[in-house]
């Protein structure tokens, strides 16, 4: 069996004094799609970015391809470039990530910094525009971008250096349906459906579509694990990590009068265009990029 | 913006609007110059580099220049370059040289009786005298002012800012000074459109009018907030930089490659700067 | 405050950018050694910041409004040498993609701004509020005064370079080629200005802004204050820009400055005027005396020395030998005493903050 993607053994990590991960312990296997769960504040985000080399644990370990992954190891430059050739992270704010005058700069900064040779990236910028479908926007500024098109230019600052895990925070968080329908079968296409994809998300309808395996978080630790079935049928626990909620709404076949109760809504994203149950679920009120 | 600039001076009444006015203006300014960036025009097709070192030699001859004659001239030069290179004149007019003729034209009005030298004109009743040194004077500044400006204003407006700030490379600024460049350059559009945010929020709350102070402190709070996300954000690219294999090195790829039409541009400006000298040294004009 | 090009001859423009360029190399190269750290987004993002901050009409008191350049602000959060790149960088974009402040001015502005401004704002937040607690007043007040004399020194500084212009650089016939006023009108108009408007508008949003960061980024006062109490602060690795200011090549640069600024006027006594379209042997000839004359204003060529370097002048009449200060008009008296003068400061304030830092260093070994 090879060895998994990612490994974290009672990791604990504090964020200015707050604790943001308690003793948390998760297996991520290669070559799977796991979607971490949780409401804002569970620690997804974090958990993320220690993923990623970006912030290391107070306690506990974190192995990555079964080697320990920590700010020793990250100071070595041939063993960082080589951690982050495998390993991609796409933001939650393409505005913090879009950080390029062009979007043409945008995916050349990573190979630039990774020391690949300048006619290799002029090649690969323009093949990886050209299959991202962005060639269009060569040369345009990020600030003249769409929601949409940030995030697509996002990705695709990440997946030029081919990475083989993809971690993404949020990925579909103020995207428009079809954006968003866009955006999960790219993920899903993606090298085959071979990769290791990691991805944090409150949106419970691209769960079905993209997970193989579902974690749900909350106040930093892992309290639930299992395949989207399990954990999507598991009402209670999903009421009780607040990822769906009870609230006030108008059914128009029930003549109009209020009523209160749970939702829960999931695999109906494409099949149902305008269906009642998507009229009347909404997500959890997304934090706003702002304020991220 | 109160001094001479490319932005529109459309002055609003409101306080909120004015605001709001001047950070839209930014915003269109730099639309507009992405708009003709792209235009088929003459001066887009040379290398940016070609494009910028021509920028800083004609504004140097415009700033050296002692004949009136030459610095005309050079602002005739200006407007033709606009014209084949099809930035529309009215665009120049409202954009650079309304500007322009608004602030050092007024500033240089005064200088016409406030120069000493012969007097060729007295002002009725006011007795002021109008000094022929007075009046050379203040063409100098304008015409300095108006042509440096067109120059400089063309270049932006045809080519695409990130090529320029990477032309930069090529007169010696440090790569960390472009790289930085760059990005402030991205995140000042950020930081405008979150000022524009919140100033549009505030107006559609706003009933009544608001007291000096009123405004200061609420101009001071958008400042502030302004200043926290900055912080923030600057945290935040920090960690999408190391995400992608950042350690502390500056890397920008040139794209540009020299064609027979720069060395000839290049040429045509060594000839300009050339007999602009030749001028001066024969004392004309 | 935004010199646009033409205002400036070629020379001062090139000896402002000479003037400027040490201190940037210098902070260039304190920030490369913290490129290890978030600061080349830190930079950039400020930057940005301080280019959109220069973009709001601040309301004044009688109807009128101010732009504020965030001299204050900027020199509290990055210090000094970050602070100087900061502003330049915004000054740069401006005078580029906004045509707002001219290229070949860009040395001049840079300077005045940039140098001289973040310099002064650094010197006086830091002498204020010294060891005041985190979330205490006097760093308010520290930093609206601080951004205050900033913006009106570096006004003073432009106005200076304005001023010289009618009267180095003009045709034979006393045609000025570049700003056509002279000192006594430069100087008064720009400073009424700015000590009305620009001054409280950047006293304002500087003071206004700590006040902001004491409630919402203590944190980040609390490592300016950590470097303002110790000079000697080394830690490498620290993320505060500021936390790690080392003197020592300011010191020499601003001494190199004072030097240059006592040497350039006693350059020009000494080689009559070096700089100027007047000729030593104009002096001679009568009727050229008379052109000089008109083209000062039609004062009389003072007799004597004129007052404003009166004083002074006993201190140089020895060492230079063809001494023509009767000949030169008053205005260039006044010039170059402000000059001499703030070169003198400036040197004055180095020699002392140098005994000073001595017998602290003696009085505290290790």
């Amino acid at each position: 069996m090879t060895v998994p993607a990612f490994e974290l053994r009672d990791v604990e990590y504090r964020y200015q004094g707050v604790i943001a991960l308690a003793g948390l312990s998760l297996v991520i296997p290669q070559g799977k799609r796991v979607v971490l769960l949780g409401a804002n504040g569970s620690g997804k985000s974090t958990l993320l970015r220690l993923l990623d080399a970006l912030y290391f644990p107070a306690a506990g370990q974190v192995l990555a391809f079964g080697e320990a992954l920590d700010a020793r190891r990250m100071a070595n430059e041939d063993a960082c470039f080589a951690f982050r050739r495998r390993v991609g992270f796409v933001f939650q704010n393409p505005d913090m990530q879009l950080f390029n005058a062009s979007v043409f700069d945008e995916l050349a900064f990573g190979p630039l910094q990774l020391h690949w040779p300048a006619e290799r990236i002029r090649q690969q910028v323009e093949t990886t525009l050209e299959s991202m479908g962005l060639a269009h926007l060569r040369n345009r500024a990020p600030h003249r971008l769409s929601g949409g098109e940030k995030k697509r230019v996002a990705l695709a600052s990440v997946l030029i250096l081919d990475p083989e895990v993809l971690l993404l925070d949020e990925p579909t968080a103020s995207l428009d349906p079809e954006s968003e329908s866009q955006l999960i079968d790219t993920l899903i296409d993606w090298g085959g459906g071979a990769k290791t994809i990691v991805m944090a998300t409150h949106d419970l309808d691209i769960v079905e579509d993209v997970a193989d395996i579902c974690v749900v978080m909350q106040q930093g630790r892992v309290i639930a694990q299992g395949t989207p079935g399990e954990i999507l049928g598991d009402e209670e626990l999903l009421g009780r990590t607040g990822l769906i909620h009870a609230h006030r709404h108008r059914h128009s076949h029930s003549g109009g009068a209020a009523h209160r109760h749970h939702h829960l809504h999931h695999g109906t994203r494409s099949t149902m265009p305008g269906a009642t149950s998507k009229l009347v679920w909404r997500p959890l009120p997304r934090r706003k990029p702002e304020d991220a | 913006m109160s001094e001479q600039s490319f932005l529109d001076h459309s002055h609003q009444r409101g306080f909120l609007e004015c605001q709001i006015g001047s950070l839209l203006a930014a915003l269109e300014h730099a639309s507009r110059a992405e708009r003709l960036a792209q235009a088929p025009g003459l001066l887009q097709r040379f290398d940016p580099r070609v494009r910028l070192i021509a920028m800083l030699v004609l504004i140097g001859l415009v700033v050296s220049t002692h004949s009136l004659t030459t610095l005309y001239g050079l602002l005739a030069a200006a407007a033709l370059m606009a014209f084949v290179s099809r930035v529309p004149l009215t665009i120049l007019a409202r954009g650079i040289w309304l500007n322009v003729l608004l602030f050092t034209g007024a500033l240089a009005l005064p200088a016409i009786f406030l120069v000493p030298g012969d007097s060729v004109f007295h002002v009725p009743l006011l007795g002021w005298a109008m000094t022929m040194q007075g009046l050379e004077s203040a063409a100098f500044l304008v015409g300095r002012a108006l042509t440096a400006a067109t120059f400089a204003g063309l270049t932006i407006l045809a080519t695409p800012w990130p090529h320029l700030l990477k032309a930069l490379r090529t007169l010696g600024v440090p790569a960390v000074m472009v790289v930085i460049l760059c990005m402030t350059y991205r995140y000042i559009f950020l930081l405008l459109q979150s000022a524009l945010d919140m100033f549009e929020a505030r107006r559609s709350r706003q009933v009544g009018r608001l007291t000096g102070a009123e405004k200061r402190h609420m101009l001071v709070a958008n400042a502030g907030v302004l200043l926290s996300k900055s912080l923030h954000l600057a945290d935040e690219v920090y960690l999408a930089m190391q995400s992608r294999g950042y350690r502390g090195e500056q890397h920008a790829l040139l794209e540009f490659r020299m064609a027979p039409l720069d060395w000839t541009a290049l040429a045509v400006l060594l000839a300009i700067t050339s007999v602009a000298f030749r001028f001066q040294a024969w004392g004309l004009g | 405050m935004h010199i646009p090009d033409g205002y400036l001859s070629p020379a001062t423009c090139a000896a402002t950018y000479a003037a400027t360029l040490p201190f940037l190399a210098v902070a260039l190269h304190k920030v490369k050694q913290q490129l290890h750290t978030r600061m080349v987004p830190l930079l950039a993002v400020f930057s940005a910041f301080s280019f959109v901050v220069m973009m709001f009409n601040l309301p004044l008191p009688g109807g009128t409004t101010g732009h504020a350049v965030g001299l204050g602000i900027v020199a509290v959060v990055l210090g000094p040498w970050a602070g100087m790149l900061a502003i330049s960088i915004a000054l740069l974009i401006q005078a580029l993609f906004f045509g707002d402040g001219g290229i070949s001015t860009l040395g001049a502005n840079c300077l005045n701004m940039g140098v001289i401004g973040i310099g002064v704002a650094w010197l006086l937040y830091r002498a204020i509020a010294a060891n005041a607690s985190v979330d205490s007043p006097r760093r308010v007040v520290a930093a609206a005064l601080a951004g205050y004399v900033a913006i009106n020194v570096a006004a003073l500084a432009a106005s200076v370079e304005f001023g010289v212009q009618p009267l180095w650089f003009h045709t034979d016939a006393g045609v000025p080629l570049y700003a056509p006023y002279p000192l006594e009108i430069a100087i008064p108009a720009m400073l009424i200005g700015h000590l009305g408007l620009a001054g409280i508008a950047e006293a304002v949003v500087s003071g206004g802004l700590v006040s902001w960061l004491q409630r919402a980024e203590p944190e980040l006062l609390q490592s300016m204050a950590a470097a303002a109490s110790s000079d000697a602060n080394t830690d490498a690795d620290t993320d505060s820009p500021s936390a790690s200011v080392d003197w020592s090549p300011m010191r020499k640069l601003l001494g190199l400055l004072g030097v240059l600024m006592v040497l350039a006027p006693l350059g020009q006594l000494a080689s009559g005027t070096a700089w100027g379209e007047w000729g030593a042997e104009d002096f001679a000839d009568p009727q050229k005396r008379d052109e000089i004359a008109a083209a000062s204003r039609n004062d009389p060529l003072p007799a004597g020395t004129p007052e404003g370097l009166k004083q002074l002048g006993t201190l140089w009449n020895a060492p230079i030998p063809d001494y023509e200060i009767p000949f030169l008009p008053r205005t260039v008296g006044y010039a170059f005493s402000a000059m001499l003068g703030g070169g003198l400061t400036l040197l004055l304030w180095l020699g002392f903050g140098w005994v000073l830092g001595g017998r602290r260093r003696r009085s505290s070994p290790g």
